[in-house]
């Protein structure tokens, strides 16, 4: 006897899976296949398309470009959004705490169009040229919310009893933080840092408006899309692929081992 | 709870002082450039010069011209047609994650999840690839010798926007659903159910007003997202499917780019689809109450 009632539900979750995960693994499959064209059926494999892709002369600086601005945005945007995370909890009059949640989440439901154009009205405007820089503290603002919603959602099932032991057995403020709070979150700061490289180095919206002539990965990729196809970009799309999927099931299982303790 | 998070914290320096990096941050790269931009919007420009002042005429632009006209309609139909998809898809996962699979649902939502991180401009390109004259698609359909000629609906259209897009914004309208049933207990349902209520009749009077706000966030989502995205249309898109977005791109970084003119389009663009949007929400929550 079939159980309708459950083999349904399956397909459809199934198909859905299969809707999300059929283009990326038809970029990654065909970054190793001989024909330049992405076609069926396949004719064979090779590494030649890495090859071309690593010897294009822009790709160091892109990477290199993209590594920065990735570090920068999770370091500062960490340390941010988690300072505000903390500064919430405290705040006792729930409509406020509620309030400033919302608003610094909005920036996430902004579309990142609007965003990107603003930051580049305002950089002109205090006659900033449009570069580097620009560009990290465009991704800083696009990661802010989600480290603030990551730390949030831990900062509220931390056990706060165990700082007020410390505070009343003699501990300054900042000891409790330093010897008490911070190794306890620890692994969810770090998972929301690496959540917030993994945005910025998939950003493209934002810093295409705001880098100016300077490279990052997918501002590098953007070009070499527009110009046609070119088999290079799967390969190119596979490394940052692989990139994005290490940040973020590290990130995942930092966030997750961190709930269970 | 609150009062007990504060506890600790009563002595010494407020720990509220934390809040102020960020909300610093904000103020600085997220308002005031909103403000920056809405007071460009009455600007004019000449070539590259921008002349300050104020006037009303890039918006009388906007809302004369046919061709902007015809750029906010099919802006506004493909986010629709967007959110068509999305969001009933998006509730029937979110449904049967939590009423069918249980204690499977979160790690379902992880997997859902983790396709938001493998590359926006990567998986645009894939569906270009996917659905392409000689893409992926035609070509396994013609080996099959299922068609004789290329599908050619494919891509360079609003299909091809529409089907790209719904796969981009799907992970996303799925996380507020799911948290939101998360809120309703079985229970409700089964009661519904004995006391006589259809299927039909249980979702429309006891399951949509519950998950409401998380149907709202999910809308939200699927509808301004799509309608500020031009990537997609600039991918997938042909000349005839490009979309508000595109144009208000090409003002910024562009040949004959207009920043005030493309300040102006950005904030009518967020003045309708917020009004879309509202209207729809009221729409739903009049056809949902019993």
């Amino acid at each position: 006897m079939v159980r309708w009632n459950r083999v349904l539900p399956a397909g459809f979750v199934t198909l859905v899976v299969l809707y999300l995960y059929a283009p990326i693994a038809v970029i990654v499959i065909f970054s190793f296949t001989t024909s330049p064209r992405l076609s069926m059926p396949i004719e064979g494999f090779t590494l030649d398309w890495y090859v071309s892709a690593l010897s294009n002369p822009l790709i160091a600086t892109a990477l290199r470009n993209s590594l920065v601005l990735a570090a920068t945005s999770a370091v500062l945007s960490g340390v941010m959004g988690v300072a505000f995370s903390f500064g919430l909890v405290a705040v006792r009059r729930a409509w406020l705490r509620s309030t400033l949640l919302a608003g610094s989440l909005l920036p996430a439901i902004v579309p990142l169009l609007v965003i990107g154009i603003a930051l580049a009205v305002l950089f002109r405007a205090v006659g900033m040229p449009q570069g580097l820089l620009n560009a990290a503290i465009g991704h800083m603002i696009v990661s802010l919310p989600f480290v603030v919603l990551t730390m949030n959602a831990r900062l509220e099932s931390f056990d706060f009893s165990t700082l007020e032991a410390a505070r009343d057995l003699g501990a300054s403020a900042w000891q409790a933080f330093r010897d008490i709070t911070f190794p306890l979150i620890r692994p969810s700061v770090i998972g929301a840092m690496l959540l917030a490289a993994a945005l910025s180095l998939d950003e493209f919206v934002v810093t295409w408006f705001n880098i100016g002539n300077q490279q990052s990965v997918p501002v590098l990729v953007w070009g070499l899309m527009r110009r046609g196809v070119d088999p290079s970009i799967n390969a190119i799309a596979t490394i940052l692929l692989a990139l994005l999927v290490c940040l973020v099931v590290a990130s995942n299982r930092l966030g997750r081992r961190n709930g269970a303790s | 709870m609150a009062s007990s998070l504060a506890k600790p914290f009563r002595r010494g320096t407020s720990p509220r002082v934390a809040l102020l990096p960020a909300g610093g941050f904000y103020a600085l790269v997220f308002a005031l450039p909103v403000v920056a931009l809405l007071v460009l919007s009455f600007w004019t420009a000449n070539g590259f010069k921008l002349i300050p002042g104020f006037t009303l005429d890039n918006y009388v632009k906007i809302l004369t011209s046919p061709l902007y006209r015809a750029l906010m309609l099919r802006t506004i139909g493909v986010a629709f047609a967007t959110t068509a998809i999305v969001v009933p898809v998006a509730f029937a996962l979110a449904y049967c994650m939590r009423f069918v699979f249980e204690r499977r649902g979160q790690m379902i939502l992880q997997i859902i999840l983790l396709s938001l991180f493998s590359g926006y401009l990567v998986r645009i390109y894939a569906w270009r690839t996917i659905l392409g004259k000689q893409g992926l698609l035609n070509s396994t359909l013609q080996w099959l010798g299922l068609i004789d000629q290329p599908l050619e609906f494919l891509i360079y259209s609003n299909t091809a926007v529409v089907i790209t897009l719904s796969g981009l914004l799907l992970p996303l309208a799925v996380l507020p659903l799911y948290s939101a049933m998360l809120n309703v207990p079985r229970d409700f349902l089964e009661a519904a159910r004995d006391l006589g209520a259809g299927k039909a009749y249980c979702l429309r009077t006891v399951l949509v007003p519950m998950v409401m706000p998380g149907l709202r966030t999910a809308f939200a989502f699927a509808f301004l997202l799509s309608a500020g995205d031009f990537v997609t249309p600039s991918l997938v898109g042909g000349t005839q499917s490009l979309l508000i977005g595109n144009v208000i791109a090409d003002q910024f970084r562009g040949i004959g780019s207009n920043w005030p003119l493309g300040a102006a389009m950005a904030f009518v663009v967020v003045a309708v689809m917020l009004c879309s949007f509202l209207a729809v929400v009221a729409l739903i929550g009049r056809a949902t109450r019993w």
